[in-house]
């Protein structure tokens, strides 16, 4: 017994000091071996470069799904830059909202980093964490009209780098074989609950609600964008003008109860994760993800023969439709004031934005983009380009609720609603929290 | 007799809670995607060691592994070092002083991280000390003292107090004692102890979470908490993280097994 | 004398470290909590004790993260506490099978909570978690619950986990109180023709009691700061149904960034640990006197 403690022991004196070594003589070699593949791949531009010093860019995102796009994109940018290595570190977009500001304070993560719209933006802004970019050449590369995420004061902070539709993504198929037809799906909420009677009458879920992350506030959009048309309404909210105990947000509430309580949203819909709602989608059992556009890569990589359409209900009537659907410009590039590396970072966002590498990206992850110049041949894309083009789509509403704490308290009561809260009560409650937080 | 069945029925029962999850959780990491969900329970159809390959190779993972090890080791290690020269200064010095020293440390046990890591985060980024394993070991020792002095003391105060004053005749001095007569008589007190840091170290998620960024210096805990993000919709390679991570306490576990469960009862009981 | 100063070398390096990194931000949460610091711009007011006003009288997120605390504590002490005096009443003899039994049980303990966090996540997960599948392949699809999103029963859910994990070390230290007690007290019993009930009630109970208090003490501090397990598992959620102090003061803090406010709640919760463990002290001290 005590040959094996003072083993024990031994074991633990000896092996820091072993593993310092180790560590040591692990990143010399992995520094090593970089820099052999460098020197392979790209021996012309290694003896143009040989002068520069190697920098390796930290770019910080949350699309996991993006991330072997992202890696083909990188090593593209490196064969044209071989000094500059890029490394990707992707956090779940939950935990991004909590972290990002954060990790970004001492320059070392993040010398391109991504952020959401509104809050984050804000929180990022007022940390004085952006680089001012106005004067990068690139941002002229983009719509104008879409990069406006990014403006404050007229200071360009962030670009905002793709264009999504924050509303259901659906399985022609499912609604062809249920009967359901999609310009009348989005007439009216009538309309709207009748497919989705008709839909589960054959047999599917007819909506995947990941209600255990993103859901909430992905969907709560076009729920009330007619209730409520009026844009700057949330930010009357902010200031105490408007109370989401009034009639427009209590009936967005009583809406999604509808969905729940009829069986149109999948059991067990709080905590349903969002991969798991493109699992039920991929897998033909659910007809509808109440997320967005971006969802549409994730899906057809798990079953690629879907085809798929985006749609929104209407939840107001027919004569009170203002808005067909819903539109962010989000994932907004920006580079880290902090940054050691800001050239090679705004290097990096210019490749990002060139035509060819833009297209790619664009068609590979089925995401449209905020650039005049993109090539999109992926056939969702175009799709999507053809039908919602031409609509009118709102801005996502709660892109204007740029207080975290208020953002989640109205999340709050949908999930309340959602675990059999009464809508009025649930309303009442998240408005007592948010008079609580406007009054501290 | 009858007793007898019922009770080996109860044990096997909940032996069952206990292995199930984890059969499905270790089944799952040599399967794919699609076989994960036809087949959630059943043993893989056939063994593809695939997930271990993609994390070790593709992300790397000997990195976490490495940077774990060496935080651990050197913060368990450290705390102990530190711990047991603090404890045989209490058992020595005079008693007030030491009942001072002693409460000073104790009181540490009742201070949970969170309500000091607010300062803590800027006080080791104004150190440089931000996304460096030191930062992290220093933070570790910091905060597990406490528990270390604690249980080292208790025990060196069960020491014979003749021994100290034999040694002193013998002409020792201060550094000889601890090091030729206090230590190796705390060796089982010193690896209860060591274990269960070793397991508070090696598992903690709050500091890595804090004071780590950059890929290159994460821990096992925190590189699998940024699977998340990363394999979205592959449970399987989340759940071959788990099983890597936690292979080292495994092995530990079953050639340690009974130092093991002495080791976190006393840090239970003491802690 | 002499030996005392040159002994004074071996308290520095621990005083060092510890003074610096642990005391030192303990004080200076102190005087974080009476200003409006939000963590990120060098300026920051006094408000005196503003944020301890708010905390408790305009604050719902945190009196519902005390209770939830409460609720969590209760119900995950209550079950490892039955659990594991359950089960180690069965495996109190150093037989073979048993000694294999208290060491399966124990395994979980050596599992990082990050861990166990993913594995229960995904047995709980709606439709295709292992849970719901055995629940409907075993005709029972009326128990199938939203484990961890009805805001209900979420932080139950979690207070299973938390017994799943730690059962098991429970265990061992109610086997070595059982095993303390003398065999005589059973065999008198015996005699005395006691029931099985009777016996535990008597002779049993009054005899583990400090390892009872032990382990009720040691699960409630578990408890209030199972930050990991949480974080990892619903990040507090569905609407603050799991939020607990630990988590609270993290999000508070890093997300909502308000650090002062932060600061001012750590101290509510260092008061609370801090009895729980002086109560804890004065428990055991008084078995132990006994």
């Amino acid at each position: 017994m005590k040959k094996v403690l003072a083993l024990l022991l031994a074991v633990m004196l000896v092996i820091p000091v072993l593993a310092a070594c180790g560590k040591k003589a692990d990143t010399s070699e992995n520094t090593n071996v970089t820099d052999n593949n460098d020197k392979d791949n790209n021996q012309d531009n290694q003896n143009q470069d040989q002068n520069k010093k190697k920098v390796t860019l930290s770019f910080v995102h949350w699309r996991g799904e993006d991330k072997d796009a992202f890696d083909e994109i990188i090593s593209r940018f490196n064969e044209k830059y071989p000094h500059i290595d890029v490394e990707q570190t992707i956090y779940t977009s939950e935990q991004y909202v909590s972290t990002a500001h954060t990790l970004l304070q001492d320059g070392e993560a993040g010398d391109v980093f991504t952020s959401f719209p509104g809050a984050q933006f804000q929180t990022i802004r007022k940390g004085d964490l952006f680089d001012d970019i106005t004067n990068q050449s690139f941002v002229s590369k983009f719509n104008e009209a879409l990069i406006t995420a990014g403006l404050e004061d007229g200071v360009q902070y962030a670009v905002p780098f793709q264009m999504v539709y924050n509303q259901p993504v659906y399985n022609k198929k499912a609604f062809e074989k249920a009967g359901v037809d999609f310009e009348g799906a989005m007439k009216d909420w009538d309309s709207w609950l009748d497919a989705c009677q008709k839909l589960k009458d054959a047999g599917y879920v007819p909506i995947a609600f990941p209600g255990g992350d993103i859901g909430p506030g992905q969907f709560m959009n076009s729920m009330m964008m007619n209730l409520e048309p009026d844009e700057g309404i949330w930010a009357r909210v902010l200031s105490g003008e408007a109370k989401i105990t009034e009639d427009w947000w209590v009936k967005t509430l009583a809406h999604f109860n509808e969905l729940n309580s009829k069986g149109y949203f999948n059991t067990s819909a709080n905590s349903l994760k969002h991969q798991d709602g493109i699992n039920m989608i991929a897998s033909e059992e659910a007809a509808m993800l109440a997320t967005g556009s971006y969802a549409i890569s994730g899906i057809l990589a798990k079953n690629p023969d879907l085809e798929l359409g985006i749609i929104s209900p209407n939840p107001a009537s027919e004569g009170e439709k203002v808005w067909d659907g819903i539109h962010n410009a989000t994932f907004l590039l920006g580079i880290n004031k902090k940054s050691n590396h800001k050239e090679e970072a705004a290097m990096f966002i210019d490749f990002l934005t060139e035509k060819e590498i833009a297209s790619y990206y664009a068609n590979t992850t089925g995401q449209q983009l905020t650039l005049k110049d993109v090539e999109y041949t992926s056939k969702e894309l175009m799709e999507i380009g053809e039908v919602w083009g031409p609509r009118k789509t709102r801005t996502q509403p709660r892109f204007f609720i740029t207080d975290q704490d208020v953002q989640n308290a109205v999340l709050g009561s949908i999930q309340d609603v959602i675990s059999g809260t009464e809508p009025q009560k649930a309303a009442d409650n998240a408005q007592k929290l948010i008079d609580e937080i406007l009054s501290r | 007799m009858n007793k007898k069945i019922i009770r080996n029925i109860v044990l096997c029962l909940y032996a069952l809670a206990i292995l199930l999850p984890l059969s499905i959780i270790f089944f799952a990491t040599f399967k794919d995607g699609t076989e994960l969900f036809q087949n959630i329970a059943g043993l893989p159809r056939n063994f593809s060691l695939d997930n271990y390959y993609k994390i070790f190779v593709e992300e790397k993972f000997v990195v976490y592994f490495l940077n774990s090890i060496q935080t651990t080791l050197t913060s368990v290690f450290l705390t102990l070092f530190f711990g047991s020269l603090a404890a045989y200064f209490i058992i020595r010095c005079n008693k007030i002083l030491g009942i001072i020293i002693f409460a000073l440390f104790a009181a540490g046990m009742m201070i949970p991280p969170q309500v000091n890591m607010i300062p803590l985060y800027n006080l080791i980024s104004s150190f440089g000390l931000k996304n460096k394993l030191t930062g992290l070991i220093i933070a570790n020792i910091a905060s597990t003292l406490p528990v270390a002095v604690f249980i080292l003391t208790g025990f060196m105060r069960s020491i014979h107090k003749e021994l100290f004053g034999a040694s002193k005749v013998d002409g020792a001095n201060e550094w000889k004692i601890y090091s030729r007569v206090v230590m190796p008589l705390s060796l089982p007190s010193l690896s209860a102890t060591g274990i269960f840091l070793f397991v508070m170290h090696w598992n903690d998620l709050l500091y890595p979470l804090l004071f780590i960024t950059k890929r290159a210096k994460k821990t096992v805990p925190l590189a699998l908490l940024d699977f998340q993000g990363q394999y979205v919709i592959d449970y399987q390679m989340l759940f071959t993280g788990v099983a890597i991570a936690s292979i080292p306490m495994v092995l530990m576990y079953l050639f340690f097994q009974r130092y093991f469960i002495a080791g976190m009862s006393a840090g239970a009981v003491k802690g | 004398m002499r030996a005392s100063k040159k002994i004074g070398f071996f308290i520095i390096p621990a005083l060092l470290i510890y003074g610096v990194f642990y005391v030192y931000p303990t004080v200076l949460s102190l005087f974080y909590s009476i200003t409006d610091w939000d963590g990120v711009s060098p300026a920051f007011n006094f408000v005196g004790l503003k944020n301890f006003i708010n905390l408790f009288t305009n604050d719902t997120i945190f009196i519902k993260s005390l209770t939830n605390n409460v609720k969590f504590t209760l119900s995950a002490s209550i079950l490892q506490f039955l659990f594991s005096l359950g089960l180690a009443l069965l495996l109190i003899k150093n037989t073979k099978s048993n000694v294999f039994f208290r060491a399966l049980y124990f395994f979980p303990t050596i599992l990082a909570s990050v861990s166990v966090g993913f594995i229960w996540t995904f047995l709980y997960a709606p439709n295709i978690g292992p849970i719901d599948q055995l629940l409907k392949s075993l005709g029972l699809e009326w128990m199938i619950q939203d484990w961890l999103g009805d805001k209900s029963i979420a932080i139950y859910s979690i207070a299973v986990v938390k017994a799943w994990f730690h059962v098991g070390q429970m265990i061992v230290i109610f086997v070595a109180g059982l095993q303390a007690i003398p065999k005589q007290f059973y065999e008198v019993a015996k005699i005395e023709g006691a029931s099985a009930l009777q016996t535990f009630r008597r002779v049993t109970w009054p005899m583990i009691a400090p390892a009872a208090t032990i382990v009720v003490a040691y699960t409630t501090i578990q408890t209030f700061k199972a930050f990991d397990l949480i974080y990892t598992m619903t990040r507090g959620g569905p609407n603050y149904s799991t939020e607990i102090i630990a988590t609270n003061i993290y999000n508070v803090a890093f997300r909502s960034n308000k650090f002062g406010y932060a600061a001012a709640q750590s101290i509510i919760f260092l008061v609370i640990i801090g009895a729980i463990t002086f109560l804890q002290f004065k428990l055991v001290d008084r078995y132990e006197t006994n």
